[in-house]
């Protein structure tokens, strides 16, 4: 459990703003959990995601060349319109891509028919989203145990107990999502992202609907599902606190990847994402 | 096999599944309530009384047969008979000639109205005497002879009346002095008289010909034996009756009774069936649409489609049957009011009783799991197809327009509605008014297809004068032009209750409003003579056209014909006019189109038919057209006249001589008089009021001809009319509770945003006023649609509105839309905002 919050102490990080493919350890000196030279958790070569058709064309995704370490946290950031939500739907397998492909542990997930890309996501990946998470007539335990259920496997309720533990919900195992905050709400999620030992963890906004302290708390675990499961998490955000949880933040603008943040501080990511605004990037015209 | 998500979720939250189980447990108990009437009419029997001693009964047909070959199979057409059809009384003696059997009884009652010392009875032959079984028999002197009788121990000593006395009898044939030549037992079926068989003959009004035979075997011999023996003899000549099947005919009553339970079951049935079955599909289509962010994220989180519909069906499968159960009594409760009603009509003899078996019930449960299990599958279709990320995207805003192939269709069944409403143009009467649901059904669906579409031009059409109405008003025009599928669905049983209620009591109304409109325009006699009895012997009439003071007096024999038109057989009231057609003008004034009414006492085989059935038959003046008499007799007479006035007057005329012997009883229902010019009104009234058994008022006493299938059919209308109307108006309510409650994270959203509650009851209630508006505005439509041509067919004018009818209809339409939109709305706001966008979906 070697990764340590005191990397960020190191100061803006400084990769080249580059538009060039990003290989699969943009930033070598990073140490990885027995990562020896693995192949990363998620891939994205070339993703290009076009909605509409005629001069109603939208160019959300302009290719995006990306490739996630396993055990690494990620932020995802950029203005409104910038791709992100898009980006996250490519990349967990719920959306499909106009070009280029998507490798999930090394296994291309663009070609995969609906209901084996149903079964991907309900095995390998987990899901936090801004609200709405749980299935208000399950129990805490049985929305945790939800993916293992629509799976047909066996209820793994230790794992289910133990990760509710984790995350502070021990004894709420049986209450219904209805009768909790939303903060506990969302830790339940992320109990249920984790229950799979998935390859990646997406979260789309995960503290977009929280008050500063319980989105800390919430946050936190996500950093803790990194540091001490080696679980892979990409979170969308357009919170510079939020984004600098993450080991690494990304900025998306126009749909194009506009710069590489590692060890983010609050101050260093707001004013990346001023900048941003300010010159809107070249390469997204 | 199930992943118990169905289960939980029912479990959880039962109030979200109340809609769907509302709607089911009507559908439920309407479709058990005509089951168990349809299996009434299949089943419905009553034991033998007057035949429980004759093990085989012979009669004739009592139902009109054609066969049509249509492709290579034969398919045959039934009608009821409206009078007894009878047998030759030549087939006795063939029976009687067997070898099983030891006696073959003809069997024949007539009326005998009451007289100055005895009751009204029924007059029989004495050769009918021993039906009953040994006991059956003459208790004292002898049989009658030509000018005797012999009456019931009874009624005889009732009347004080002994063996020698003499006294005059009234009958079809005539009225004539009679000695009692002997005593005979008590009938069960009341005071009876016995007649010498040959005066039987000629009393009863159809000589040679006899009601029944009844059949008892030699000792020993079994029934089925006797049956097969009988049926041998017989041919194709007649009916063999054993068994209960005896029971119907004794009693006429109970075969026309099962036919009427039978076809409001069945006919009846098959709509409510199916408006149930419609209005369940789109209760869950909403309640499953309502869902659609739970099962957006189960698909994100991995759910496959085919869990998502196996869930949703599931769901179905848990309340259906529920439902479908709860919906038992209350559908038992209404079948046996309607029974009783029905009963107390007259439609269905008294000691009928209904039959409550297990199979509508099983029927009902079936249907409404079925029904729900495809509405289920059909509204599971969407979020199931849906990739993850759009099912997500999705869910808070409105589903995308109605696709191509529901937009076909919906054209396709407006097209199919207007079809229809243009041959129902081409019908008659009851076949008219009898496609009219038909009609109704067809532009329904189209509704149901077309909805949203409806809804977003009625949103359009709307939404200027809204936006007129300030801040709440504007923010319902747009909330309706966003919405315009919540909206439909608002619209759909708004339309429903409109149509059906609409069409069905208007029909009604119209139909009265025409015989009424009819009869007093039609009548011209002065005076109108009428009895309490059975009726006026043939007599009456030309009595009181002896009366000095009288122009013309005209007998009114009322009957019924079977006529063919388009396929399918159905009867027509008839009037039999006895005197000389010729002066008929002085007392009915029909409004005679072509020919004249005089011809038609030139010969025996005339008719004159209204423009209605003229139409029906597609004849006119000159030609001779196929029809039966009441007891089944074909006929081709000539056609004479055709006249306008035939609702509530009769829609074909024809000599009194020509149906006199083809009728149950042949009495007059009624005498038209018209007094000669310069007579004393008052005097000529008393006077005429001296004839034996009558009583004599002005022509407002004249009682419509009331073609009784039509009465009935109005009446089932109305209950009809009640029940769907009943069932759309709670599916309709129903269903505008459902989008309300759904709306509270908007509603907590507007409060927040600083609108005060007055201002959100009030973008409610304009949102209700144009679910209101519109819903009357295509239901009154789809009414006028399918009324135009039917009423033409059955009134021969342009639909009636009663605005005691109209009005109630719409307020009462509004109303309900007000309410049910604004008690969900008063309790949304009594919860405080910031509770109420948190509060869970």
């Amino acid at each position: 459990m070697a990764r340590h919050r005191d990397h960020r102490t190191d100061g803006p990080g400084t990769a080249p703003f580059t538009a060039a493919p990003f290989t699969a350890h943009p930033y070598g000196s990073a140490p990885r959990l027995g990562a020896p030279a693995a192949e990363p958790a998620i891939e994205l070569r070339g993703v290009r995601r076009v909605y509409g058709s005629g001069a109603a064309t939208v160019h959300a995704l302009r290719g995006i060349d990306l490739a996630l370490a396993r055990g690494s946290f990620t932020a995802v950031m950029g203005p409104s319109g910038s791709g992100k939500s898009t980006f996250l739907q490519c990349a967990a397998g719920l959306d499909r891509p106009d070009e280029g492909q998507v490798r999930l542990g090394g296994e291309d997930i663009t070609t995969l028919g609906e209901d084996r890309l149903t079964k991907l996501r309900r095995s390998r990946i987990g899901f936090v989203f801004q609200s709405f998470n749980l299935l208000p007539s399950l129990s805490v335990e049985q929305n945790v145990l939800l993916p293992q259920r629509l799976a047909g496997k066996r209820q793994d309720r230790a794992r289910a107990r133990e990760l509710l533990t984790r995350v502070g919900l021990g004894e709420h195992a049986s209450r219904r999502p209805g009768q909790l905050s939303g903060g506990q709400q969302q830790r339940v999620a992320i109990a249920r992202a984790l229950i799979t030992h998935p390859d990646v963890v997406f979260a789309d906004e995960p503290t977009g609907a929280l008050d500063t302290t319980t989105a800390h708390e919430v946050l936190g675990l996500l950093r803790q599902a990194v540091d001490s499961l080696g679980a892979t998490v990409v979170m969308v955000t357009h919170d510079p606190v939020a984004a600098s949880f993450a080991d690494r933040v990304l900025f998306l603008a126009g749909g194009a990847i506009a710069d590489d943040l590692p060890y983010p501080t609050p101050q260093t990511v707001a004013d990346r994402m001023i900048a941003l605004t300010a010159h809107p990037v070249g390469a997204a015209a | 096999m199930t992943n118990g998500l169905a289960r939980a979720s029912v479990r959880f939250r039962p109030g979200s599944f109340v809609g769907t189980l509302v709607a089911l447990l009507l559908g439920a108990a309407v479709v058990v309530a005509c089951g168990t009437l349809l299996q009434t009419g299949l089943t419905a029997s009553l034991k033998p009384e007057r035949y429980a001693a004759a093990p085989v009964v012979v009669t004739a047909d009592q139902a009109v047969k054609i066969e049509r070959k249509t492709g290579g199979e034969t398919e045959t057409q039934e009608q009821a008979t409206p009078e007894r059809a009878r047998t030759d009384a030549a087939l006795v003696g063939r029976l009687t000639a067997l070898p099983a059997v030891a006696a073959a009884r003809p069997d024949t009652a007539f009326p005998l109205p009451a007289g100055e010392r005895t009751p009204a009875m029924t007059g029989r032959g004495f050769a009918a005497l021993g039906i009953a079984g040994p006991g059956d028999k003459l208790v004292e002197g002898r049989a009658p002879g030509a000018n005797e009788i012999v009456l019931d121990t009874d009624t005889a000593r009732a009347a004080h009346l002994a063996p020698g006395a003499s006294l005059a009898l009234t009958a079809p044939g005539g009225t004539a002095h009679y000695r009692i030549s002997g005593l005979a037992a008590a009938q069960r079926s009341g005071p009876t008289a016995w007649f010498a068989d040959t005066t039987a003959d000629r009393l009863s009004g159809h000589p040679g010909r006899i009601d029944a035979i009844a059949v008892q075997p030699r000792e020993g011999v079994p029934t089925t034996e006797l049956a097969a023996q009988v049926r041998r003899a017989l041919g194709g000549d007649a009916r063999t009756f054993t068994g209960d099947d005896r029971g119907t005919v004794e009693r006429p009553a109970l075969s026309s009774a099962r036919s009427m339970l039978t076809a409001l079951g069945g006919t009846f049935g098959g709509y409510a069936t199916m408006t149930a079955v419609f209005v369940v599909m789109s209760t869950i289509a909403l309640a499953t649409g309502q869902r659609a962010r739970e099962f957006a994220l189960l698909r994100a989180i991995g759910a496959t489609p085919r869990q998502i519909r196996r869930t949703i069906a599931t769901e179905a499968m848990l309340v259906a049957p529920l439902a479908a159960a709860l919906g038992i009594l209350p559908g038992l409760a209404l079948a046996r009011w309607w029974f009783g009603q029905l009963a107390d009509r007259g439609a269905v003899p008294a000691d009928v009783r209904l039959d409550i078996g297990p199979l509508p019930m099983l029927a009902a449960v079936l249907l409404c799991t079925l029904a729900a299990l495809t509405a289920g599958f059909l509204a599971a279709r969407r979020p199931s197809r849906m990739r993850a990320a759009q099912a997500l995207g999705d869910a808070a805003v409105e589903a995308p327009r109605p696709g191509k192939v529901r937009t076909v269709l919906g054209v396709l069944f407006a097209a199919g509605g207007c079809t229809a409403a243009v041959v129902a143009n081409a019908l008659d009467g009851e076949k008219a008014a009898q496609t009219a649901l038909g009609v109704v059904m067809c532009f329904m669906v189209t509704v149901a297809l077309l909805g949203p579409r409806l809804a977003a031009a009625a949103a359009a059409l709307l939404g200027a004068p809204l936006r007129a109405g300030g801040a709440p008003g504007s923010l319902a025009a747009d909330n309706a032009r966003a919405n315009a599928r919540r909206l439909a669905s608002a619209i759909t049983p708004i339309v429903l209750v409109t149509a059906f209620c609409g069409t069905l009591l208007i029909l009604q109304s119209t139909v009265r409003h025409t015989t009424g409109e009819n009869v007093k325009a039609g009548v011209t006699a002065d005076h109108v003579i009428t009895t309490t009895g059975p009726g006026l012997p043939a007599a009456t009439a030309e009595t009181a056209a002896r009366v000095p003071g009288v122009d013309t007096a005209i007998g009114l024999l009322r009957t019924g014909v079977v006529y063919e038109s388009g396929d399918m057989l159905s009867s027509a009231p008839a009037l039999g006019v006895g005197g000389d057609p010729a002066r008929l003008p002085k007392v009915l004034d029909l409004d005679v189109r072509t020919g004249a009414l005089a011809d038609l006492g030139r010969a025996p085989d005339t008719i004159a038919l209204s423009t209605t059935l003229s139409g029906a038959l597609g004849a006119k003046v000159g030609d001779r057209v196929p029809l039966w008499l009441g007891d089944g007799t074909a006929v081709r007479p000539a056609v004479v006249a055709v006249y306008e006035r035939g609702l509530g007057v009769g829609q074909a005329l024809l000599p009194r001589a020509a149906v006199a012997s083809h009728v149950t009883a042949a009495y007059d229902s009624q005498v038209l008089v018209a007094a000669a010019p310069g007579a004393d009104r008052p005097a000529l009234a008393a006077s005429l009021g001296a004839l034996p058994g009558t009583a004599v008022t002005d022509r407002a006493g004249f009682v419509a001809q009331a073609d009784k299938d039509l009465e009935l059919s109005g009446w089932a209308n109305t209950v009809m009319a009640a029940v769907l109307g009943g069932f759309a108006a709670v599916s309709a309510a129903n269903t505008l509770v459902m989008t309300v409650i759904d709306r509270r994270r908007e509603v907590a959203l507007l409060r927040l945003a600083g609108t005060t509650r007055r201002q959100v009851r009030h973008m409610m209630r304009w949102e209700a006023l144009l679910v209101a508006v519109t819903g009357l505005a295509v239901g009154a439509s789809i009414a006028g649609l399918t009324l135009v041509p039917v009423t033409r067919g059955v009134a021969g004018s342009a639909p009636h509105v009663p605005p005691m009818l109209a009005l109630p209809l719409a307020v009462g339409t509004v109303l309900l839309c007000l309410g049910s939109t604004g008690l969900p709305v008063r309790a949304l706001l009594r919860t405080r905002p910031a509770t109420l966008g948190t509060a869970r979906q």
